[in-house]
């Protein structure tokens, strides 16, 4: 009987690296080769379009410590993901939950909301750039027919990173909407039956059976919210090229300006690194806090 | 130097391995090994102006191969001149470089730092191109007296002005110096209680630090030598001085990027704008009011930094491709094809013939605000070429934004941006040893 | 589905609150598409409004004629779907042994997995430009598509799905002597279909608009894809050009729209019990 277990278990291992193969193959190449040629790099001083290099040992590492830039753009980095995450997470769960039903002209909902998603980001930019700008943009324009104050959202040093932020809402809160929706589909629709019968509210099914049945998904999207900064980049390049004065520069930007407009492979991937290791050890602290409260179905 | 990168043959097998799935799924995609036939070259190439002129450049390779039997030139379009450096450079990190390419002239010492350039000084000089080219436009390419490239696309930056607001404002001609620029620009302005309607002036945000290298030209400084740059001399923090007298008075905005001041200029928001003579079609063609189009105005004297970029000729390929790139440089810079490039897209053509054909005297009559951006050119040369020119930029205009956002006074700015830039430059100086 | 019993009543207080945030969020798109129409001063004239005064459609050939579009519109198609075509292959048999089997280092393999979405995808260019170019796939179509064949987001993604299936269902299946295989395909995938369509559609638009490695690894228009051609009329000294950008913006993005719509419809239904009455 045991040997009969052991055997089992031995075969499911086998056929688990079996269905992981492929993947991995893929990863091997085209990820982790990166990753240990960034470790690697980031010991040289290595140029972009030179194939000699000059071992420096820990010295890219020791300018990360007085490169103000750096410490600017984690900052921004941090300060964007900590606002936007949150509440484009909030804004997809409610939209999630109000069209996910069979009434009529939810499709048009969705795409609506969706849409922002597959607008190509070099014009989705653009777009926003006349948006946002001063005098006849329509956002200034909505302003003032308002009452309210015009605001020069892109070249105020303060303004332009919320501007970016704002941006950002409309264009990845229905991408977490639609990861949500999908999520929906899982939870049994009979428990919802069972509350209707009991009389539970609305609002209460959300928090009490919608949420936890949903966590893993949301759990999912909580770590992926993280890594979302990443996605700025494309906007920043696009519509402020860091500006003004380093206010939108977030880390993922400066690692390409690094690497690519000035060709300081080495230093650019020490910068690359490090942000791995600091996004790891942040997903490791996500995984050990909120990953045990997370509650499957699948699992007792 | 250039030591070829040694081939791993275990990644090659793997990699080999992995493309054969995909290699057998899309049959006829691979694209073809080369054929012995006319010699091919690679031509890769940035889009400056807008969306036409890649078929423009499309237009006249075609027409260039068909005339040219023993050359096949592909032309790759690249993005934008950073893109295209970076695809450039990265091609030529695994030696394989394109034949030819179009880069900003600033890139000039990057390629020589990385040996890429093929010197043209002896060719070019049992020609006629020390004769016929301007000498401001050639000089773009030249280092310690070498030629390196051949100057194609030239551009510099102008002053835009609209017409209709300097009519009403009862302002007669364009500012001609700094002084005047301040005074025009303050009655420029227009203001509803505490909000701005429309600024004076605008200087390009994105290549703000372009029209700062002209404020020191003008002020009598050339503000960058081979291995560093001079930007904590007085004459450059005057010129800072003078920006932030303008943003302080209300008449100059503190800050803008390049696409949103181009639309702020079309739609009336600034009366005036510094912006590249490569946007003059555009602007002539979208603005609902008449544009003008003027020097920058002068302090010392008149002064401004090119634009715009040489085709230059890989030092790696063989005798007979350099030989093709030569005729297809020289072919793209020849009397004809200059000055219809030139009247299609607002860059300045590099040959004085072209300028004295028919066509392009027509066209000046047409549109005499192109002459403008010419005449200038005479007191023009070539902008920031540092090696690490690129980080050398951004460092400058981070300096400027935060003195125009009044958080840094205008000497502290360019002291530290200039310690700064000079220690990045001495960075990459370290490795040629 | 909450109030059955309501369904109107709770019908109009949706659309009362939906339809002005819906508008909200379209308005962009609707401005997209009306400078599509518009002559380029009409665009920053500030006297000549929102509308344009005559629609003018021949901003869209010319756009087209630009660049190749055609052969790019081609590409893109190839490229997004050979890439999801792959990705949906390899994720879901990962996903699965990550959700239901049981083998020694699962949590660090994972985490390997979770690399791939940690690490900046520019960091990854030149090391993957150099291998390609090994393997002699720069400008190849196959350049664009094989960086992106495993997906440690999908496999994620679907691992999370996998394990909110009722292990009552896939326990029976198993004491019905399906194999693990079988579980997955006859059990697993059905239920899962609305994340595989989630993941689906968020990959197509990923890879749709991907610009900066396809700028990189292609130099022939046989090779490259639609966001190129964009580039083209976006990336100026002049600023851009309005009226065709747009234009082409609208071009490419309406293939994904009507693919949104169509795949949107499967998010209908649960099709899961749990069995507990």
């Amino acid at each position: 009987m045991s040997r009969n277990v052991e055997k089992a278990r031995r075969n499911e291992a086998v056929l688990a690296y079996f269905l992981l193969a492929p993947s991995l193959l893929f990863l091997a190449a085209f990820t982790y080769w990166p990753i240990l040629r960034s470790f690697w790099f980031s010991l040289h001083d290595v140029l972009l379009g030179d194939p000699r290099m000059f071992f420096l040992g820990a010295e890219n590492y020791q300018r990360l410590l007085s490169d103000g830039l750096f410490w600017k753009t984690l900052g921004n980095t941090a300060f964007y993901t900590l606002i936007t995450v949150p509440v484009a997470i909030a804004i997809a769960l409610l939209l999630a939950v109000a069209l996910d039903s069979k009434l009529r002209g939810m499709a048009i909902y969705r795409s609506a909301f969706f849409y922002p998603v597959m607008i190509p980001s070099v014009a989705a930019g653009m777009v926003w750039v006349f948006l946002y700008a001063p005098g006849y943009g329509p956002i200034n324009e909505a302003l003032a027919a308002l009452g309210l104050p015009q605001i020069d959202w892109l070249n105020k040093s303060g303004l332009a990173l919320p501007a970016i932020m704002l941006m950002s809402l409309w264009k990845y809160s229905g991408y977490f909407m639609l990861i949500l929706l999908a999520a929906l589909k899982l939870v049994p629709s009979d428990l919802y039956e069972a509350a209707r019968l009991d009389g539970v509210s609305g609002w209460d099914q959300l928090i009490h059976i919608t949420v936890p049945l949903i966590s893993p998904t949301l759990y999912f999207v909580v770590i992926i919210g993280l890594l979302h900064s990443y996605q700025i980049f494309d906007y920043v390049y696009v519509m402020t090229q860091g500006g003004p004065a380093d206010a939108t520069n977030v880390l993922t930007f400066y690692i390409y300006q690094t690497g690519f407009q000035y060709q300081d492979i080495g230093y650019a991937s020490t910068l690359a690194n490090t942000l791995l290791l600091s996004v790891l050890a942040l997903i490791g602290l996500i995984a050990v806090t909120l990953g045990r409260r997370v509650h499957y179905l699948g699992e007792r | 130097m250039k030591a070829t990168k040694p081939k791993i043959s275990r990644r090659r097998l793997l990699g080999a391995g992995l493309a054969m799935p995909f290699v057998s799924m899309m049959p006829g995609i691979i694209t073809a090994g080369r054929a012995s036939g006319p010699v091919k070259l690679q031509f890769m190439y940035p889009v400056g102006v807008s969306g036409d002129i890649n078929t423009i450049v499309t237009n006249m390779i075609a027409d260039f191969n068909s005339k040219h039997d023993a050359i096949e030139v592909e032309a790759v379009y690249a993005g934008s001149y950073e893109n295209t450096e970076q695809k450039v450079i990265t091609s030529l990190g695994v030696g394989d470089p394109p034949s030819m390419w179009l880069p900003i002239n600033s890139s000039l010492q990057t390629f020589l730092g990385l040996d890429a350039l093929e010197d043209l000084t002896d060719v070019a000089k049992s020609d006629d191109i020390y004769d016929d080219f301007i000498p401001g436009f050639l000089n773009t390419a030249v280092s310690d007296g070498r030629l390196y490239g051949l100057s194609f696309q030239p551009s510099t930056p102008v002053l835009y002005y609209n017409k209709d607001a300097f009519e009403a404002a009862g302002i007669a001609k364009a500012p001609e110096d700094w002084d005047e620029l301040l005074e025009a620009a303050k009655a420029l302005v227009v203001r509803e209680g505490n909000e701005v309607k429309r600024w004076g002036l605008i200087i390009g945000g994105g290549w703000h630090d372009w029209m700062f290298e002209a404020f020191c030209r003008q002020n009598g400084l050339l503000p960058w030598e081979k291995d560093k740059v001079l930007f904590d001399r007085p004459e450059a923090i005057e010129a800072l001085e003078h920006w932030k007298k303008m943003v302080d008075a209300g008449a100059m905005a503190p800050a803008s990027t390049w696409q949103g001041s181009a639309n702020d200029f079309m739609a009336g928001t600034t009366a005036m704008l510094y912006h590249s003579t490569g946007s003059l079609t555009n602007m002539r063609t979208s603005s609902p009011f008449k544009v003008g189009v003027a020097f920058m105005p002068k302090r010392k004297t008149w002064g401004a930094a090119q634009g715009g970029g040489p085709i230059m000729i890989a030092k790696k390929q063989s005798d007979a491709q350099k030989e093709a790139a030569w005729t297809f440089a020289r072919w793209m810079t020849s009397t004809d094809v200059q000055a219809e490039w030139g009247k299609a897209t607002g860059y300045l053509a590099v040959r004085k013939s072209s300028w004295e054909t028919d066509s392009m005297k027509a066209y000046l009559e047409k549109v005499p605000e192109a002459r403008t951006a010419f005449d200038q050119a005479e007191y023009s040369g070539a902008f920031m070429q540092v090696p690490a020119y690129s980080r050398a930029r951004d460092l400058l205009k981070s300096a400027l934004d935060r003195t125009m956002a009044g958080e840094i006074a205008p000497a502290d700015a360019l002291n530290g941006a200039n310690a700064e830039i000079n220690r990045e430059i001495e960075r990459v100086l370290r490795r040629r040893g | 589905m909450l109030h059955r019993l309501s369904r109107r009543a709770r019908g109009g207080w949706l659309h009362f609150v939906m339809l002005p945030l819906a508008v909200l969020w379209m308005s962009p798109m609707i401005w997209i598409v009306l400078t599509s129409l518009k002559t380029r001063t009409e665009v920053f004239d500030p006297a000549a409004g929102l509308l344009p005064e005559v629609l003018v459609f021949t901003n869209y050939p010319a756009t087209l004629s630009v660049a190749p579009f055609g052969t790019y519109l081609i590409n893109s198609i190839l490229t997004t779907g050979s890439i999801l075509i792959c990705q949906l292959v390899t994720i879901t048999l990962a996903a699965y042994a990550f959700a239901r089997l049981e083998f020694r280092f699962k949590n660090f393999l994972f985490g390997l997995f979770l690399l791939q979405v940690m690490f900046p995808i520019y960091s990854t260019f030149l090391a993957n430009f150099v291998t390609l170019r090994e393997m002699g796939m720069i400008n190849t179509l196959p350049a664009l598509v094989v960086p992106f064949v495993a997906s440690g987001y999908g496999t994620f993604m679907l691992r999370q799905s996998f394990r909110q299936i009722p292990s009552e269902l896939s326990d029976a299946a198993r004491l019905d002597g399906c194999g693990h295989l079988a579980t997955l395909w006859y059990v697993c995938l059905p239920l899962v279909q609305p994340t595989l369509i989630a993941f689906g559609i968020i990959s197509v638009v990923t890879h749709w608009n991907d610009y900066m490695w396809p700028l990189l690894v292609t130099n022939s228009d046989s090779v490259r894809t639609l966001p190129i051609g964009l580039g083209l009329l976006a990336k100026a000294d002049s600023g851009a050009d309005w009226t065709r950008l747009m234009a082409g913006t609208t071009i490419v993005v309406s293939p994904l729209l009507l693919m949104f719509i169509i795949f949107q419809r499967r998010f209908i239904d649960s099709f899961m019990h749990t069995g507990v009455k």
